[in-house]
């Protein structure tokens, strides 16, 4: 079953979630609004109007796909990616998930900027040396 | 569900291992190269790693070792998230922020120290 509050895919079996810890109980599967959070989840009050409050979807940190950006084709922005990516699970840990929101975003905008243009260079790379390759021979 | 995942898996890696281990890096033009590399002349952490790979399907460990040393962390980080991928799930290594300031650090100390004298290969 996924997870009513992350949506990771769980164990039929699985009391609770593998990735987020949340009761999976029969309860949490309907779609009943989530219960009020246990005492040690603290909130600040400013994200109930930014952002989902507590049980909204995970926030994706987008990490692996920073790497292979870093490692693939464009290490700069990969690199920003993945100190974004870090920030992430930092604020979420911390309690802000506003800015964790916005680093998530952030993350994924510079690996997208870096794979697309990666993808651009490679394609033009490929087309002139595939071009020079027809000509010598 | 879980089959299949497996089975799209396995095909892609026997696939691109066939294709890895028939035909030699330097040899052949086909291979993505490293763009970083052709515009800037410097080698980024992840430099060598089709060159690396292509040695070590070939038993030649050394080898690929001395390509790009960062290959065998890459290999034992993705073991660890392999089956929680196969499942569809997000490994929860990749959620922790120790984790992902390690991989930050250890790129970009890497992509500097290999770039200078000091690097021994």
């Amino acid at each position: 079953m996924n997870c009513p509050y992350c949506g990771t895919s769980n164990l039929d079996n699985a009391s609770v979630c593998a990735n987020c810890g949340r009761s999976l109980s029969a309860q949490a599967s309907s779609y009943t609004p989530p219960p009020p959070p246990p005492s040690d989840f603290t909130q600040p009050s400013s994200s109930a109007s930014s952002g989902p409050a507590y049980g909204g979807p995970a926030i994706p940190n987008y990490l692996w796909q920073s790497i292979v950006v870093a490692l693939c084709c464009c290490l700069p922005l990969g690199i920003v990616s993945i100190i974004f990516a870090a920030q992430v699970n930092q604020k979420l840990a911390a309690g802000d998930v506003a800015g964790a929101m916005e680093a998530s975003k952030k993350a994924k905008l510079f690996a997208l900027i870096g794979f697309i243009g990666g993808l651009v260079l490679m394609i033009i790379w490929f087309a002139v040396s595939g071009a020079a390759f027809l000509q010598n021979r | 569900m879980k089959y299949k995942r497996l089975l799209g898996f396995a095909v892609v890696a026997a696939a691109g291992a066939w294709v890895l281990y028939n035909f030699a890096p330097t040899a052949y033009g086909f291979y993505p190269p490293c763009m970083f590399r052709k515009m800037t002349g410097l080698e980024c952490p992840g430099c060598g790693t089709t060159r690396a790979l292509h040695h070590l399907l070939h038993g030649r460990v050394d080898e690929a070792f001395r390509l790009n040393p960062m290959l065998f962390v890459l290999i034992v980080v993705a073991l660890f998230a392999l089956p929680s991928f196969l499942r569809g799930r997000h490994p929860e290594f990749l959620m922790k922020p120790w984790f992902a300031w390690s991989a930050f650090v250890v790129l970009v100390s890497y992509w500097i120290v290999r770039n200078t004298p000091i690097y021994p290969f």
